[in-house]
């Protein structure tokens, strides 16, 4: 635009709306670099801004995906410990079985292995119903309360749910959070189904008098002790891969992150070394036209006629 | 001899004291607002011959001839149209921005991922205590965010209304002044001094409308100027020394709509048609939050009923109450969560149903519909401040065509003065030829 004739108040307005247009872009430069943030608002990139919703989404729905996995992770390790104490129980009781199972013991001998091992059972259950770092129990599947239930004749039951349930450990992968307890206890002797619980009651019950021919009640629960034991050492590496894959979604989800936050970093933070660079140029070119605007206003006809 | 060198001096005096007070009268004036820079138009007095006597000489100095009023009407009427425009741009981005800030700032985005984010936790435990108040103090929080956004809404819509209703009436002011400037415009005479104040009111008049609504406009020659609203066939505001009046109806849905002289007023241009224009997009906006916080309801709720609570009764519906402002918590007992399903004993474990919360959740995503939302609104503004920017542009660059072309340059000013005070010397340095050749005369022995 040519302009011929000048009049005073549309210099002052251009100069004005010249040095406007400067300071407002100073002042974004400077509240991007005070906030970290490149946009103060969404509408000054909407695209960038909702990808920064989506990850802020991201990075929250990961945070509690990791206090459910270090969940997940604290409950299998205690069903682990608890699967330790039963191998070791287990292996005493084949022990005291083995010896119980041979002729050279007197039958009082064989009461008090047989009360030993009532003894050992009551630990069994006890251990059988602890309970997870939540206060449920830890073999009980999703029921609140106890796993098993014993009844007046020492007969102990499950009463939990089937399954232990998934937890979600986020973008779409789950684990089960734990074994029930028949998925370790109950197991085949001969093709019929038994538990532990009722093996170790019906070999401390013949051992104590039960039956007419305790030795070879203890001879013949050899298998089953051998078949529980088997069963829980599978049990046992079931858990020991949980927990691996626990882990590895864990890296996954730190992998993520790291991610998720370098495209924040790029998509919203500020580029510190060209937003000052920016800066400096808007200033060195407001205070150049702030300068040059003086010396222009100065210049009055009226100074100079006399 | 019928020439006189003392009052033709005297002519020529006056002519150049009429220059200086013009030209003071510019310089007082060179910050007025809607000021037109004026000229004294100058024409020479002098007698034609009368019959025998031809070869007479008949000089009778100068008289002013008009003062001269330095307006552009082409200039003129581009700074009301490029001024309407970015009236409307200005109104438009500043109804949106507060549009954006109130979905965004009343934080619903992040309220909406934390009860997802509750509703994931409680997965890990649904029977702990602590995790199920979690979820509804995050339902709390989600409903109260609705309520505020919906709030917030509200406000930004009575706002621009009141701004609306404020501007209808100032039109109606300015018609009713450029009424009487009108009728008085017909009984000024020709290029007097008044009547130049009176086209420049009428100039500035027509501004100040067309900052609030396109205005269309024709002169007739005594400077009266006829005003349609709208486009150039809209109905008539000013005619002469009558105005109709302008008026707004609001919808029920916060919308607005102008009528002029018993007429419909479609409006291009000015604050109005922004305000009316960030009013419409309010009410899709409003009506997109209602349709997410009626989703994330009927969801929940849907579910709540399907499944049991922590006691083993049936589910009762977690918020009640309709649309974003409507929604309110039913009940605040976090046992009351049914996450197990149907026909599962009291105290389950089982998360069958917070399960089927989540995923159906999931699939209606409002989340997503939010941050839609939120990306619809805020990409707008952005494309609206393209524009606004740009008839920001158009409109000062207007002005200062204007402005350069019809303000006071104080250097000219400066000049005439010097200009005008010769004349006057050299003016009074011919009535002291007059006295001494006068003189000269009388000392004739």
């Amino acid at each position: 635009m040519t302009i011929v004739n000048t009049s005073t108040s549309a210099f002052y307005e251009r100069a004005l709306m010249g040095l406007n247009s400067l300071r407002g872009e100073a002042e974004n430069l400077q509240s991007s670099l005070a906030s970290g943030q490149k946009f103060a608002s969404s509408a000054d990139d909407p695209v960038a801004s909702s990808r920064l919703r989506q990850l802020a989404r991201g990075t929250t729905l990961s945070t509690i995906d990791t206090a459910n996995a270090q969940r997940a992770a604290s409950d299998l390790q205690l069903a682990d410990g608890a699967m330790s104490s039963f191998a070791s129980y287990l292996t005493r009781v084949k022990e005291l079985a083995v010896q119980a199972s041979t002729a050279t013991l007197t039958p009082a001998q064989r009461v008090s292995i047989g009360a030993e091992i009532s003894a050992i059972r009551q630990n069994v259950i006890a251990l059988a119903n602890s309970r997870d770092i939540a206060g449920h129990a830890l073999f009980g599947g999703e029921a609140g309360g106890s796993a098993y239930a014993v009844d007046a004749a020492g007969n102990a039951t499950y009463i939990g749910t089937a399954t232990a349930g998934e937890l979600p450990l986020g973008e779409g992968q789950t684990v089960n959070r734990g074994l029930t307890g028949p998925e370790f206890l109950n197991f085949n002797v001969a093709g019929a189904p038994t538990d532990l619980l009722a093996v170790m009651k019906t070999l401390g019950d013949a051992l104590q008098g039960g039956v007419a021919d305790p030795q070879g009640a203890a001879h013949g629960s050899l298998d089953a002790l051998d078949a529980g034991l088997e069963k829980l050492t599978t049990a046992q590496s079931v858990i020991g891969s949980r927990l691996a894959w626990i882990e590895l979604t864990n890296d996954r989800r730190v992998d993520m992150g790291e991610l998720r936050s370098g495209e924040e970093a790029e998509v919203g933070g500020t580029d510190i070394a060209s937003t000052v660079a920016k800066l400096q140029q808007a200033m060195t070119v407001l205070e150049a036209s702030q300068a040059s605007f003086s010396r222009l206003a100065q210049l009055s006809l009226f100074d100079v006629l006399r | 001899m019928a020439s006189d060198l003392l009052s033709i001096a005297l002519s020529g005096a006056r002519a150049a004291r009429i220059g200086l007070d013009v030209t003071a009268h510019n310089i007082a004036n060179a910050g007025t607002d809607g000021y037109v820079r004026r000229s004294i138009s100058l024409s020479e007095v002098s007698g034609s011959g009368i019959a025998d006597r031809g070869q007479d000489i008949s000089l009778s100095g100068v008289r002013l001839s008009s003062i001269v009023r330095n307006a552009d009407l082409f200039r003129q009427a581009e700074v009301r149209r490029t001024g309407a425009d970015a009236a409307r741009a200005g109104a438009e981005v500043r109804g949106l921005e507060n549009i954006a800030a109130a979905v965004e700032q009343s934080r619903v985005y992040p309220a909406m991922v934390d009860f997802e984010g509750s509703l994931q936790r409680l997965a890990s435990d649904p029977t702990d205590a602590s995790l199920r108040s979690g979820v509804i103090e995050a339902a709390r929080t989600l409903s109260g965010t609705f309520n505020i956004a919906a709030e917030g809404l509200d406000g930004v819509a009575d706002g621009l209304q009141f701004e609306a209703t404020a501007g209808v009436t100032q039109v109606n002011t300015l018609a009713g002044e450029l009424a009487r400037v009108n009728l008085r415009l017909a009984r000024a005479s020709d290029a007097s001094s008044d009547q130049s104040t009176l086209l420049d009111q009428r100039d500035s008049l027509l501004e100040q409308v067309s900052k609030f609504g396109t205005v269309s406009t024709s002169f007739a020659t005594d400077g009266q100027v006829t005003v349609r609203m709208g486009s150039g066939t809209g109905p008539l505001l000013v005619d002469g020394g009558t105005a109709n009046p302008l008026s707004m109806t609001i919808s029920g849905t916060d919308t607005l709509t102008f009528s002029l002289a018993g007429g419909p007023l479609a409006l291009p241009g000015g604050s109005l048609a922004g305000q009316a224009l960030s009013l419409d997009k309010l009410a899709t906006v409003r009506s997109d939050l209602n349709a997410l916080a009626d989703s994330v309801r009927d969801a929940v709720n849907a579910a709540q009923t399907a499944g049991v609570a922590l006691d083993g009764s049936t589910g009762t519906p977690l918020f009640t109450g309709s649309g974003a402002a409507g929604m309110t918590l039913a009940f605040s007992s976090g046992a009351l969560l049914a996450t197990a399903p149907a026909g599962a004993p009291a105290g389950s474990r089982d998360p069958g149903n917070l399960d089927a919360l989540r995923s159906a959740l999931a699939t209606s995503d409002p989340a997503g519909g939010l941050d839609a939302l939120i990306f619809d609104i805020s990409s707008t503004v952005s494309s609206r401040r393209v524009t606004q920017g740009a008839l920001d542009t158009i409109a000062g660059n207007a002005r200062i065509a204007l402005e350069a072309q019809a303000g006071v340059d104080l250097d000219e000013e400066a000049v005439n003065l010097v200009r005008f005070q010769q004349a006057f010397q050299a003016s009074s340095k011919a009535m002291q030829a007059a006295s001494t050749i006068f003189d000269t005369l009388l000392g004739l022995r």
